[in-house]
């Protein structure tokens, strides 16, 4: 297998040479070198499929399949980490370079790649302004998320942390619609950015307390910063610091508020991505790195992060019901929906946090295509995406209509989707938990099938609204969803793929949860012992699809 | 250590008390009689002739800072020129390089039309 | 009468190698001076400018020499040690970068080119002096010899009455600050009986001294006195003044060389010669470093000049690098440093944006002379946007590795909490950085002002547009200077790709710093 880093880094040299080539094309033979860069830009990409953007695409499309033969590769044998890169970036502060591919990150990268890739095809379709500087960005948060999920070493995470949000500061602020454009932009990027800066004070406070009580040189290395665990006071305030980050960035019910106006301002196409994949980092951070390096604190808080994870499942489906914005009804679904998955995660168990790790692929896998056909819509009832305005649109469209059943049913997690088996494993870990909070939550699984279903029924079928002139949907359209309908499908059919592969890792991770609470002695029983093989076993076999 | 101060801080305190009490009791006793010459700037001289809102040229200023500059930096030359003979050619360096910055200032004031009179 | 010559007095042992950095810069700026005043006009433009970067460049060159030297010289008045010399790389550094931007600026014609530039060089060669001040007296003498040009440099557009107004606040304020100052170095002489470091050290290392009144007096009109000069809450009402009446090339070269020597003696003197009274000055100056981070960066909120906002923002980051001094350990030096270099960077590509854009605009320091600059004049466009993310503490750049070195100092330290103090200031600075970037890139460029038309200028009679404080700048047919400034466009996209190179590959920095930290005798 190639290294990590080409994975990594593929999709922003692709951004950049794409910029840059067509920079260089679009200057030959003009004398003024600086005043020839706004015309040019102007001139060289106005149409769809620019330079810029075709090598984008080829870049996103090369790094999916780059992250299919990581999945295909990866040995589920164990908890270890697989294709290390492991340099010294910074030894002063003890900073490594170190990526890895590890069962809970293999189908975040597929995942990931495949929403990018998608996402650049469907931006590929139209034009945009400046498309050199857009291509640009738009890998540029390709490779920043990406490195987010790659990087086993703390400081190396938070640099990708923080990075990806300034291409979508950008893109968002760049290229999206107006009213509000900037307001939103600046909302949105203090929001996030304050969370990730107390984590950025509290990963560099990890490093240093670890150090100082190991007595040995500082170190970000998460395996390193594994194995010297700190006192549980410093614990607390870290593991604070790390939630704020990583609950704005899903968003969570109280920390939400950046979220309609930077949902309404963005293009959709860098929605798709942003909704599909940024919030999953936030989710991603939970397991990988707090339950692993703040166990202690992490039982302490895990009764509040249940209550503000029942708080986003409820009130972001009573927002999705009452919205008539369908990109918000998408929004807050997506609130309800990384409400279930902190649930898994925070359920502190096995099951939970498999659960939740397969709710993250299946809910970037429903949202993205989701927000696309809401963009469809759009075009189809004179560019508004109220849903009042829309109606009856099945009539014309039969096609587009059942890509949209499927997607609606599976954001529903019906019987049958992977998002059911997903769910149902994070609502076994919380039963096993905290068995009122998981009863509450089950009230959260029937409010997504009101939701979703009011969606599809008011934009699909009913009286055919004011403006809308349906048509059916074009064959380029098609090509961006088809792979992703095909990926709910298929994960809906195989689901052990990812639960097979994921499971090590994810016991691994929730186990030093549990042997901070477990006495030392039953501890290894419960890491290596017999009896959690068996009943994973039983588990599994449990979640087969019919 | 603080007790050294103490005779500056006696000398302060009467200075400060002896001084205030001659300006108080000044003001306090002394006789106020306001007559037209007693308003002027110079109570036994001639009549000014001078309006009060007159300017001085800032040509005086000028030449009489620089005249201060050059005559202070010429003073610093004598102890030098008593002594040259003991620390023999550091001295010497160190008093041409000093007499060289001087000139260059000299010659900047110079050139700068400083000692023009306008 | 007694004949003294028989006693054989000996001239003083001088190390030419150690001062010759800075005689480099006093012949300098004699040169220049004097050059100034020779020939023609074409003359005093260009080879005033040069000769002054010639000077720097032998004084780099003369540092590059002294390297790895740690030695005492002038009878232990200065130290030559790694802190002196890296100190003087980035002085060297930031002074070239002024005297770039000033080539054809208003400021330096006035001032006929020779003294600005002879001013420049003394100032330089004050900072040099205070970087490797060992004794109280040379501390004073570099901080005057700093000080005094910078008054005048602030003055020098002569027609402008903000510049005026801008040198006398400065004069008025500074004068305050050295004699504040000076009131404290005479009272720790006082206590302790010596003008020098180490004996001042050494003095109150044994004893009650360390708490005694009066030097505990002496040390805090010490802190007021040196925070003043680099612009520390609650003693920075005079910076968004000054900086925004001075030149801007003069802005940036205060806002970048006067911290650097500011926090260079703040290390020297209070992390070595105030070691044993910390107890006293830490927890105060940590207290200090949060009320500056905090009214830094509230200050900068909503202002619409883009000097007065950097004048805010360089108080916050001046609270942030007093972390690293407040921690008085070989980390807290070498974060002090590295964030010192990083600010170099990130705040000349800023400026040099800034004096472009004065130049090609009728709109001043104003940010809406940035609107639209991201599809007009990338080449500028893109070092104001990595500057503005560097001081914000984005990853990747310069300034994100700084804060990350000054925060884990503060966590080594012990003091967390200042780090949490940093973090939350870099989160309220976003308020401010961010609508930089976006007047950039997302915002039109204003219609009435485009800058290649020279007929919004030409005919401009009497009094200059001074929007928001700024300078426009005319050249000397009395249009705009529109056309090509080869020389900012150096300065900014060297300073913005520094910014961004030693973010990814920080490494060379941190080794450069390494050394800094070790020679103060600090755990």
């Amino acid at each position: 297998m190639p290294p990590l880093s080409i994975l990594l880094w593929l999709p922003f040299v692709c951004g950049l040479l794409g910029a840059l080539a067509s920079a260089v094309l679009a200057r030959g033979g003009r004398t003024n070198a600086e005043a020839s860069a706004g015309d040019a830009s102007a001139a060289s990409g106005r149409g769809a499929w620019g330079a810029p953007g075709v090598v984008a695409l080829v870049g996103s499309l090369v790094a999916l399949g780059l992250a299919i033969a990581y999945i295909a590769d990866y040995k589920s044998g164990g908890a270890a980490l697989q294709h290390v890169t492991d340099t010294v970036w910074i030894s002063t502060l003890g900073i490594h370079y170190k990526l890895a591919v590890t069962g809970l990150n293999v189908f975040l990268l597929g995942l990931t790649t495949l929403l990018f890739a998608v996402a650049t095809l469907a931006a590929n379709l139209r034009s945009w302004e400046r498309p050199r500087l857009f291509y640009f960005h738009f890998m540029l948060a390709e490779s920043a998320v990406l490195g987010a999920f790659l990087a086993q070493d703390l400081a190396l995470f938070v640099s990708f942390f923080d990075l990806m949000l300034i291409p979508f500061y950008f893109l968002i602020g760049g290229w999206g619609r107006e009213p509000g454009r900037i307001k939103a932009t600046i909302k949105l990027v203090i929001y996030t950015l304050v969370g990730s800066l107390l984590m950025l004070a509290a990963a560099i406070a990890t490093g240093v307390l670890a150090s100082q009580q190991g007595g040995g040189h500082i170190t970000f290395v998460l395996s390193a910063l594994h194995a010297l665990p700190l006192s549980s006071g410093s614990q607390e305030w870290i593991f604070l610091f790390f939630a704020a980050a990583f609950l704005v960035k899903m968003p969570a019910f109280p920390l939400h508020g950046w979220m309609p106006d930077g949902y309404r301002a963005m293009p959709i196409e860098v929605l798709m991505v942003f909704s599909g994949v940024l919030s999953k980092v936030g989710a991603y951070g939970f397991l990988a790195i707090v339950l692993p390096l703040f166990p202690q604190a992490a039982v302490h808080f895990q009764t509040l992060m249940l209550l503000i994870a029942l708080a986003s499942i409820l009130y972001g489906s009573a927002q999705a019901f009452s919205q008539t914005d369908a990109r918000l009804i998408a929004g807050y679904s997506s609130v309800a929906q990384l409400g279930f998955i902190t649930l898994g995660i925070f359920s502190l168990n096995s099951q939970g946090a498999q659960g939740a790790l397969l709710q993250m692929v299946n809910h970037g896998l429903v949202v993205a295509p989701l927000l696309f056909i809401v963009g469809l819509l759009a075009k189809r009832t004179g560019g508004s995406e109220d849903v009042r305005q829309m109606g009856g649109l099945a009539f014309r469209a039969p096609v587009l209509a059942s890509l949209f059943l499927v997607v609606a049913l599976a954001t529903l997690a019906i019987p049958g989707s992977s998002n059911f088996v997903g769910e149902f494993l994070i609502l076994l870990g919380v039963f096993k938990a905290k068995l009122a909070i998981a009863i509450i939550a089950f009230s959260g699984v029937v409010l997504a099938s009101v939701y979703a279903l009011r969606l599809f029924i008011r934009a699909m079928h009913n009286r055919v609204g004011p403006s809308a002139d349906s048509h059916e949907i074009s064959i380029l359209d098609g090509a961006v969803l088809a792979p992703l309908i095909a990926v709910i499908v298929f994960l809906a059919l195989y689901p052990q793929l990812a639960l097979h592969r994921s499971e090590r890792s994810v016991k691994a991770a929730v186990a030093s949860v549990q042997a901070s609470t477990v006495p030392a002695q039953t501890v290894a029983r419960v890491i290596s012992g017999p009896r959690v093989v068996h009943r994973s076993a039983t588990f599994a076999d449990s979640v087969r699809t019919p | 250590m603080l007790r050294s101060y103490l005779p500056a801080i006696v000398f302060l305190v009467l200075g400060g008390a002896v001084g205030g009490a001659f300006a108080v009791l000044n003001s306090v006793i002394g006789p106020r009689r306001a007559t037209p010459h007693k308003q002027d700037p110079y109570e036994c001289g001639l009549p000014s002739e001078v309006k009060r809102g007159m300017r001085f040229g800032i040509s005086f200023y000028l030449i009489a800072m620089l005249f201060i500059l050059f005559d202070i930096e010429v003073v610093f030359l004598y102890p030098i020129a008593v002594e040259l003979r003991a620390y023999g050619s550091y001295a010497l360096t160190e008093t041409i390089v000093f007499i060289v910055l001087l000139f260059v200032a000299f010659g900047y004031v110079w050139r700068r039309g400083a000692l023009e009179w306008r | 009468m007694i004949p003294l010559a028989t006693a054989h007095l000996k001239g003083p042992h001088i190390d030419f190698a150690g001062l010759s950095p800075l005689i480099a810069l006093l012949g300098g700026s004699v040169l220049v001076l004097i050059v100034g005043l020779l020939g023609s006009r074409w003359i005093r433009a260009q080879a005033v400018p040069s000769l002054s970067l010639g000077a720097l460049g032998a004084a780099l060159g003369l540092t590059i020499w002294q390297w790895n030297a740690q030695k005492s010289i002038v009878s232990g008045a200065l130290r030559i040690d790694d802190l002196a010399l890296v100190l003087n790389l980035v002085l060297i550094a930031g002074a070239a970068c002024t005297v770039l931007l000033a080539w054809r600026s208003l400021a330096a014609r006035e001032a006929a080119h020779g003294e600005f530039h002879a001013l420049l060089l003394s100032s330089v060669a004050g900072m040099s002096l205070l970087a490797a001040a060992q004794n109280t007296v040379a501390l004073f003498v570099g901080l005057e010899l700093l000080s005094i040009p910078l008054y005048v440099l602030c003055a020098t557009e002569l027609k402008r009455e903000h510049s005026l107004e801008s040198g006398l606040k400065y004069l008025i304020v500074g004068s305050v600050g050295s004699a504040t100052l000076l009131y404290g170095l005479a009272m720790i002489y006082g206590a302790t009986g010596t003008t020098d470091f180490a004996g001042i050290a050494s003095a109150l290392s044994n004893g009650s001294l360390a708490t005694d009144p009066l030097t505990l007096t002496g040390v805090a009109l010490c802190v007021a006195g040196l925070c003043f000069k680099s612009s520390i809450a609650p003693f920075h009402q005079w910076t968004p003044d000054v900086y925004e009446g001075a030149p801007t090339p003069v802005t940036a070269f205060m806002a970048v060389t006067t911290k650097v020597a500011a926090f260079g003696v703040f290390l020297r003197f209070f992390d070595v010669a105030l070691i044993d009274t910390q107890v006293s000055w830490g927890p105060a100056l940590a207290v200090l470093a949060t009320i500056t981070i905090l009214v830094g960066n509230v200050g900068a909120l909503g202002q619409s000049s883009l000097k007065r906002m950097l004048a805010y923002s360089s108080v916050a980051q001046a609270g942030y690098m007093l972390a690293g001094v407040v921690v008085s350990t070989q980390l807290g030096v070498r974060a002090t440093v590295f964030y010192l270099a990083a600010y170099l960077f990130m705040n000349m590509a800023a400026f040099a944006v800034i004096v472009a854009r004065e130049r090609q605009t009728d709109l001043g320091d104003s940010i809406g002379a940035l609107a639209g600059l991201g599809r007009e004049r990338p080449l500028l466009a893109w070092p104001m946007t990595i500057s503005m993310l560097a001081l914000a503490g984005i990853p990747a750049t310069a300034g994100f590795m700084g804060k990350f070195y000054l925060i884990d100092a503060a966590v080594s330290g012990g003091y967390t909490w200042l780090g949490v103090a940093i973090v939350v200031g870099s989160m309220i600075s976003l308020g401010y950085y961010l609508p930089v970037i976006a007047a950039m890139w997302m915002r039109e460029a204003p219609a009435a002002t485009s800058p290649n038309d020279a007929s919004v200028l030409a005919p401009t009679p009497g009094p200059l547009p001074a929007l928001a404080g700024g300078s426009s700048e005319l050249d000397e047919d009395g249009g705009p200077l529109s056309g090509s400034q080869p020389e900012v466009l150096v300065v900014a996209v060297l300073a913005g790709a520094a910014t961004i190179f030693f973010g990814v590959i920080p490494q060379p920095l941190f080794d450069l710093v390494h050394g800094a930290g070790s020679g103060l005798g600090l755990f």
